[in-house]
């Protein structure tokens, strides 16, 4: 497979013009969930901001709401009235024009009955030319090393592949942010490796706003910027963390680092601290 | 690979919905508006629509000349009977055709074909055949409900795990016992499902058959209402009917609860 | 069931079945008294078509079949997708439709009789009554089965709500919707037939009925046969379209346990 980056047209992201303020911003967001006891909170205070091509990850243990939080920010969910989301200064109401969410089960999130091309093409009908439309779905099926799938079923690629055709419909659309849900969550260590390699060459060279959620923290630190920390019930964030490691990263040489290893220590004490407190109010 | 993609959708879609609890109550409104308009606009004796109130009257009559009761109990019957038939036999032939794939490739046109019959077609045949009673009334039924049975069978002897068959050669279970206790309760969801497909065709067809052959039953009472313009008794009876068939899915629903009770919901 | 190559196999069966009939009615073992055999009502199909009798009752019921289909797969469908997506409409008419469901359908022929007289009226009233409730529940159920994650990736790429249920509800929904018209299909032909037998007089079961009247079992059997080879064709010819329609169905596989 030819190198997905090898020079291809410039897949720009569409935000350039209004570069100035965060990508998103949150205050005091707090969500409702109906359960089978009437409205449960499961978020409560959120503050959050996210730069224009920031890298931020969300940490916590299952069940605190880092998946919740995320559909907020993509606009698949309503937090209560009081709370406030923005995206690149306007008020999140419904799915923003600009960001894209990439689904953990990317099993159910093609269609079955379209080609990867066709499934790519999803976001773009309508919107764009033919001609047009075909280019960008080439180029974001290039991007994910795809193109010679381009007419193939999904469900005649492995996990990994499927995962990928995912983010190329999601660059298709050149968002100016991406909202991932686990991507990896489902696939093996190996193909785990290469997509967050990969998907670390596509922030490089789109320059996306990337808001990733994960329950890994060798992921989490080898990819961020910056890692929040959801904890408690209602869940908030615990604690913030910078990732100030150089970039480019390598899956090897970063992770030698002291740097890293630190890192890692002191999320993962963060989040074993988190369980210590949580084990004490369940 | 991942057959996943597709495989939820659709199981999901061609299996009736296992458990499904009756849908909100107020659902019902709507019926219950066009009955309350029925019964106020309708008049006493309109040979086409009469109202609700006409319906009970004509039920009654019935009931006291003593016509009801037989008639129920012999649809009953014929119901009850076909279907135990068809179960039987629709087991075991989906089994054998299931189980060996020659067997299959022989009957498979032949079944097709038998199944893509009318039932309604097979009627004057078996009267002519058997003659206008009770037997052929059983036989037709049979006919008709035994495709569902047939069907899942086979497909639920193709579905069988070839490690069953190898857990109880290491388990050194005997021919009887491998039977007994492995394949028969694995086989068993698959023949209820069926069962459970079954049953509503069964009834339908019978008060089919009763309809056209005026051969005793819900369906012959119908009918000869129809022809002596009783129309209130006429929907009156639908309405038995319509009991009738709940009922039956009411047990269906209670067959398919045990036959999944292992399975998470 | 087996498609794809010829099936020697099976063919050589049936014929085998149809030569065991002929010895065994020829021969007198079995004697049933109006049982005919092959050779004699074989034949018939041949001297009915000849005589003008077979072939515009056999065009009444196909005619009667498929515009009955057609106009009770589009309500089904159509209502179907209403009370699918509408989850207000789904709660404020489900139950009924339950209840109406469980009245066996063909309990109305009577009231359609009672209704519409002897008339072609009253054959398309009983099959568009009957068959719609399968496609209507079945698109219902298909249309509410929608994966949510195909759901929320229509919301995230912003596609308007016609676009949606075009691109994404209906193709979904397509393999339960397939299963509800086939059971249609059937349900139309059976209907049809059971029409023209105790209503109107036309076509293959009018036609049916006559010769048992007449008590001429070889005419009985050449029209029940050619009655079983219409609902194998019609059978064949739509899954051989849903197939290529949509072949995704074919890759899903699997889906037979409805009749």
């Amino acid at each position: 497979m030819a190198s997905p980056l090898r020079s291809r047209p410039e897949l720009t992201s569409v935000p350039t013009s209004d570069v100035t303020g965060p990508a998103y911003e949150s205050h005091n967001l707090s969500v409702d969930l109906d359960s089978s006891e009437g409205a449960r909170r499961i978020l409560t205070g959120v503050d959050l901001e996210v730069a224009q091509g920031e890298f931020v990850s969300v940490l916590g243990r299952s069940g605190t709401g880092k998946t919740t939080l995320l559909r907020v920010l993509g606009g698949l969910l309503d937090p209560t009235a009081d709370s406030t989301v923005s995206f690149r200064g306007e008020p999140v109401e419904g799915p923003p024009e600009g960001a894209v969410f990439v689904f953990q089960n990317y099993a159910a999130s093609l269609l079955p009955w379209r080609t990867i091309e066709r499934n790519v093409d999803l976001g773009l009908e309508g919107k764009v030319s033919k001609p047009e439309m075909r280019q960008r779905t080439a180029e974001a099926l290039a991007l994910v090393g795809l193109a010679d799938r381009a007419k193939d079923y999904p469900w005649r690629l492995s996990g990994g592949m499927q995962q990928r055709v995912q983010l190329a419909r999601a660059l298709a659309v050149r968002p100016s942010a991406l909202l991932m849900d686990e991507p990896f969550g489902a696939l093996d260590a190996m193909t785990k490796s290469s997509l967050q390699d990969e998907l670390q060459r596509v922030q490089e060279r789109t320059g996306a706003t990337i808001v990733f959620v994960t329950h890994d923290i060798d992921e989490a630190v080898y990819l961020s910027d910056r890692i929040v920390v959801l904890e408690g019930s209602p869940a908030t964030i615990g604690h913030r963390i910078d990732v100030d490691l150089p970039r480019p990263r390598h899956q090897l040489a970063t992770k030698e680092l002291p740097a890293f290893l630190k890192l890692r220590r002191a999320v993962y004490d963060t989040i074993v601290d988190v369980h210590g407190q949580a084990g004490d109010v369940a | 690979m991942t057959a996943p993609i597709t495989a939820p959708a659709s199981a999901r879609a061609h299996r009736p919905a296992r458990g499904r609890s009756f849908p909100p109550l107020r659902g019902l409104l709507p019926l219950g508006v066009l009955l309350g308009i029925w019964e106020l606009t309708g008049s006493e004796g309109s040979p086409y629509f009469p109202p609700p109130s006409t319906w009970a009257r004509g039920l009654n009559r019935l009931w006291e000349a003593g016509t009801l009761r037989p008639a129920i109990g012999e649809t009953l019957v014929t119901f009850g009977l076909a279907l135990v038939v068809a179960t039987l036999l629709g087991a075991m032939l989906g089994i054998v055709v299931g189980a060996l794939r020659k067997a299959d490739r022989a009957l498979g046109p032949s079944l097709e074909f038998a199944r893509a019959m009318p039932p309604a077609a097979m009627v004057p045949i078996a009267a002519l055949l058997i003659g206008y009673d009770e037997k052929m009334k059983v036989a037709v039924v049979t006919f008709a409900a035994i495709w569902p049975v047939l069907l899942n069978s086979r497909a639920g002897v193709r579905a069988l795990d070839p490690v069953l068959l190898d857990t109880a050669r290491s388990l050194h279970l005997s021919w009887f016992d491998t039977m007994r206790k492995l394949i028969a309760p694995a086989l068993l969801p698959a023949v209820l499902l069926g069962v459970r497909v079954a049953a509503p065709v069964a009834l339908v067809i019978t008060l089919l058959v009763e309809i056209l052959t005026r051969v005793g039953g819900l369906g012959a009472l119908i009918a000869l209402s129809q022809r002596n313009f009783l129309s209130g008794q006429v929907f009156g009876l639908i309405l038995v009917a319509g009991l009738f068939s709940f009922v039956v899915n009411g047990l269906v629903a209670v067959l398919e609860g045990y036959t999944f009770r292992h399975r998470p919901r | 069931m087996l498609r794809n190559r010829v099936n020697y196999l099976g063919l050589a069966t049936m014929l085998a079945v149809v030569g065991l009939w002929e010895a065994l009615v020829r021969s007198g073992v079995v004697e049933f008294q109006f049982l005919p055999a092959p050779s004699a009502f074989g034949p018939r199909i041949g001297s009915l078509v000849s005589s003008g009798d077979l072939v515009p009752a056999f065009l009444h019921t196909l005619q009667v079949t498929l515009l009955g289909w057609v106009l009770a797969s589009t309500i089904g469908i159509v209502l179907g997708l209403l009370l699918g997506l509408s989850e207000t409409a789904w709660r404020y008419s489900m139950a009924s439709i339950e209840v109406m469901r469980a009245i066996p359908p063909v309990s109305l022929v009577p009231v359609a009789l009672l209704v519409f007289g002897f008339s072609i009226r009253m054959e398309l009233t009983i099959i568009i009554f009957v068959s719609a409730w399968p496609v209507l529940v079945n698109t219902i159920d298909g249309v509410r089965g929608v994966r949510a994650e195909l759901v929320d990736v229509a919301r995230m790429l912003r596609l308007s709500g016609l676009t949606r249920i075009r691109k994404i509800v209906l193709p979904a929904a397509a393999p339960a919707i397939v299963v509800g018209l086939r059971l249609a299909l059937s349900l139309s032909l059976v209907l049809a037939v059971v029409g023209e037998m105790i209503g109107n007089p036309s076509g293959l079961g009018d036609a049916l009925v006559k010769a048992q009247q007449a008590l001429q079992p070889e005419e009985m059997f050449a029209y029940v046969f050619v009655i079983g080879l219409l609902g194998v064709g019609l059978n064949a010819a739509l899954r051989y379209a849903s197939a290529r329609l949509l072949p995704s169905l074919a890759a899903g596989g699997g889906g037979v346990t409805s009749p």
